[in-house]
């Protein structure tokens, strides 16, 4: 227990430097749903998007339960984009997934990610300073953060304000790849809090 | 496109529906008057009536959920303004800061009512609100309608509203009229807020009314010069011109109060003097720390009938009962026992809010978790129990022999009495305990400490009585050879204190390890009789003790846990439980299902007794299958963070924690005492 709690201390007190729009983003190495181990460099060259999910948040089901986010996922990836899931739920804390628990999410949901990249100790979250599920993030080709903040101008719960809404990912992807800077940089994410350990 | 439209509109009602019909929330509306004049503003309020641990959001949620909206329909004209927030609460879970509110609170609103309106004719009001409402692991989006039909009249407020609305205006920020200063430097932002009264302020907090002003998880340094309060913390984003937010200031002696801030960037002064110090006896504090003190005490005086206690008790008052002791002795003797049992009780007080202030969710007897210090425990009182049979005497090796543990002299003797007494107390928790302990891990960090003070000096006051009142000294019976006897009839309660420890050895580490701690009992047995052997033939124990040490270590140092799988093959005693989540909770009671929660933990005795006896009744077992009663348990054996953080909000300190939960309604605590006629009556009920 003592032993645990050092360890963890440790984690805590290492220097990680928070995610910044138009800083370099941070480097991660993680395993996905599969047990295949993908690193940040490994994109390089390719636009990158995280995407915090936790299954049962309602935030969450409004856009994957209104095709919202899979329609997103598959536009990104289309254009050539990389979309990574992230799941930092730690285990014992409500949304935490195994790997056979995030693919019968993403087989249920007909997710169009490229990988579910499992974190459960946080540390990917941590270094993103990923708040709440969900929370996106765009790193354009350079490696360079473009976006952080919420899928859409609408902070609710309700499937009926996904139409008329603005998609901020959507738009980042399109300025990023004309090779403008990104109208909408940040915005204030929305949904529940990721349940860290 | 034509087909998605409708198709969106049955998932909103799906949505909606399960959530219309078990709210977590009781939302009402109130108007301030029942008769509107025209041209006059109307206020509203909309109370907000969360469950037990859950919470509703401020404007600025924080770092994640989100604000509350409403959406009004209103007579032809009137219009209503923005909803004004109550000063809220932090809640700070892994690391994301929220801003919320725990308990009932009212938004207001002002609605402009026409000048046109007439006098007499109806006014009905109707508006929908959507919230987000959340526990610590779980969020629901929520939507409530709420009503109500006045008539255009005079504009009298209505008397049977006016505290509701007298308390939600005291619950809502003042603006403050001179405006702050603000200055950002590298990733800092210090504020300067001019006020009066800063000798008095205990503690501050700043809300920032938007993201890009401060990080909301960062610490916020508060410091006072002349007139300001100083407030510095981390930047976020790029703050530029007039920034806004809530300041909210807890001054000795009064309740918390909100100041609507606006700062302007300009000249902040360096940090000054620290606010003073949280007195313990402030009011607020005083309020929940006197109760617990008592409880704590009370739990601590009653810890001495337990079985792991009683035995020590008795010899360390008997030791008095001895004709030799003068009253000298005997206050030197308690007072050094009292000494040792309190401060076990305060650094394991400590041990817990330490770890619990590095985000481990523990409770009392936490080190219970652990099978080394179960495993340590158990050759203890192994050992205390042979000593109590006669087997051998604590005495230094060499010295004159033939005293036991309790009458060891020496105020030394006596302070490491009381520590041991306070060590192997920790497995009993009695009644009255869990409330006072719950209450110490909310209190602030010296407050808290002093209710598990409180709980040693419970547990020490016996023995200090008798050692202070020669009366009780007197009324001890007579020495004699009975003593001996009653010695040896002691050791059986500490025997079996052994044999419990050994089974939760078993549930921890598996069979294996029970038996590598029986064989470690047996071994220490023969080496403590060896030792006694060479005691009453006067001769050196060294040799023994070297040996009894040797074997103790080599036994712990062996011990695994086993695999929490196979360690945790059944643990409800109630047919067809399911394990605790909180999630499958909610889901239960959002169905209206009875429901019927107890955490447990293995090295928990008192949970093991009532598992044993009123959880395993089989009319108990009946009369929940009649109700429908679906059974949900949390094993706190190991020590599960999701089920410490759902304790903790329960108020609880540890376990056993039984919770019944009828249908929508707040759960009832039940005793930590069971019952079968309680339980079967709790689901007529």
């Amino acid at each position: 227990m003592i032993l645990r709690t050092l360890a963890l201390a440790t984690v805590l007190a290492a220097p990680t430097l928070a995610a910044t729009v138009g800083q370099p983003a941070p480097a991660f190495t993680a395993t996905d749903s599969n047990g295949k181990v993908h690193r940040l460099a490994d994109f390089k060259g390719k636009t990158v998007v995280l995407e915090w999910t936790n299954a049962g948040c309602p935030f969450v089901q409004k856009h994957y339960g209104a095709g919202n986010m899979q329609a997103t996922q598959a536009a990104a990836t289309k254009a050539g984009a990389v979309w990574l899931t992230v799941n930092s739920g730690a285990p014992g804390r409500q949304g935490f997934v195994d790997g056979a628990a995030a693919n019968a999410e993403i087989a249920k949901g007909k997710a169009k990610q490229t990988a579910y990249l499992l974190d459960p100790t946080g540390t990917i979250g941590r270094a993103y300073d990923a708040k709440t599920t969900p929370h996106i993030f765009v790193i354009d080709a350079k490696g360079t953060l473009a976006y952080a903040g919420a899928i859409d101008d609408k902070p609710t719960a309700d499937p009926a304000d996904i139409k008329g809404a603005k998609n901020f990912v959507l738009a980042a992807l399109s300025d990023v790849r004309s090779g403008k800077p990104v109208a909408t940089a940040t915005s204030k994410p929305y949904g529940c809090s990721v349940k860290y350990g | 496109m034509t087909l998605l439209r409708p198709l969106l509109a049955l998932l909103a009602t799906l949505f909606a529906l399960p959530l219309a019909a078990a709210p977590h929330v009781a939302v009402t509306l109130a108007a301030e008057s029942a008769a509107p004049a025209p041209g006059k503003p109307l206020t509203l309020a909309l109370t907000f009536a969360p469950k037990p641990t859950w919470h509703t959001y401020w404007k600025n949620p924080g770092d994640a959920g989100i604000e509350t909206r409403a959406a009004w329909t209103l007579p032809a004209g009137a219009t209503a303004g923005t909803l004004r927030y109550p000063v809220p609460g932090t809640l700070l879970i892994s690391g994301l800061m929220n801003y919320v509110y725990e308990a009932k609170q009212a938004l207001l609103v002002d609605v402009a009512v026409p000048a046109t309106a007439v006098p007499g004719s109806a006014f009905p009001i109707r508006a929908k609100i959507d919230y987000l409402v959340c526990t610590e692991e779980i969020c629901v989006p929520e939507s409530a309608t709420v009503a109500t039909d006045l008539t255009i009249g005079d504009g009298a407020p209505d008397a049977a509203q006016a505290a509701t609305f007298a308390e939600a205006r005291r619950a809502l920020p003042v603006k403050l009229a001179e405006r702050a200063r603000y200055a950002v430097a590298g990733d800092r932002i210090a504020l300067a807020v001019p006020m009066a009264g800063l000798d008095r302020i205990e503690r501050a907090y700043f809300f920032p009314a938007a993201d890009g002003i401060a990080d909301y998880s960062a610490a916020q340094a508060m410091t006072t010069t002349d007139d300001v309060l100083r407030i510095e913390t981390k930047v976020q984003g790029k703050p530029a011109g007039a920034i806004a937010g809530v300041l909210r200031v807890e001054r000795a002696g009064e309740a918390p109060r909100g100041f609507e801030i606006i700062a302007e960037p300009g000249v902040v002064p360096a940090a000054g003097a620290a606010l003073s110090a949280s007195s313990p006896d402030g009011t607020p504090v005083a309020a929940a720390f006197l109760p617990a003190l008592l409880l704590a005490v009370a739990g601590g005086l009653l810890l001495n009938i337990m079985p792991c206690v009683f035995p020590i008790l008795s010899l360390k008052a008997l030791s008095l009962a001895k004709g030799n002791v003068d009253a000298g002795t005997a206050r030197r003797d308690a007072l050094a026992y009292a000494a040792g049992v309190m401060l076990v009780c305060t650094a394991l007080g400590a041990a817990i809010l330490a770890l619990r202030a590095a985000g481990t969710q523990v409770g009392w007897a936490f080190q219970l978790q652990t099978p080394e210090v179960i495993l340590g425990l158990l050759l203890l009182t192994t050992a205390i129990a042979l000593n109590l049979a006669g087997v051998f005497e604590m005495t230094l090796p060499g010295g004159g022999g033939g005293q036991s543990l309790a009458s060891k002299p020496g105020a030394a003797g006596s302070f490491w009495t009381g520590a041991l007494a306070a060590f192997v107390a920790t497995p009993c928790t009695g009644p009255f305990m869990a409330g006072a302990l719950g209450a110490a891990l909310v209190l602030p960090p010296l407050a808290g400490l002093l209710v598990f003070t409180g709980l040693g000096f419970g547990l020490a006051l016996p023995f200090v009585l008798i050692a202070f009142v020669p009366a009780l000294r007197r009324r001890l019976p007579k020495p004699g050879a009975w003593m001996a006897t009653f010695r040896r009839i002691l050791s059986v309660p500490m025997f079996a204190t052994a044999l419990a420890l050994a089974w939760v050895l078993g549930r921890q580490s598996g069979i294996d390890g029970m038996t590598l701690g029986l064989a470690g009992a047996v071994v220490l047995g023969l080496l403590l009789w060896w030792l006694g052997q060479r005691q009453a033939s006067g001769r050196n124990g060294w040799a023994a003790i070297g040996a009894a040490v040797a074997a103790v270590v080599l036994t712990i140092a062996n011990v695994q846990p086993a695999a929490h799988a196979s360690a945790r093959a059944e643990v409800a005693a109630i047919p067809d439980a399911e394990p605790f989540s909180e999630v499958r909770l909610a889901e239960l009671t959002k169905a209206g299902t009875p429901t019927f929660v107890y955490f447990t933990a293995d090295w928990c005795l008192t949970c093991k007794v009532n598992e044993k006896g009123a959880l395993a009744d089989p009319a108990v077992a009946a009369a929940f299958q009649k109700a429908g009663v679906r059974t949900l348990v949390g094993d706190w054996t190991s020590g599960d963070a999701a089920i410490g953080r759902f304790l903790t909000s329960r108020g609880a300190a540890g376990v056993p924690l039984y919770l019944f939960y009828a249908g929508n309604a707040d759960p009832v605590t039940l005793p930590q005492i069971l019952t079968a006629a309680r339980l079967i009556d709790v689901t007529r009920s």
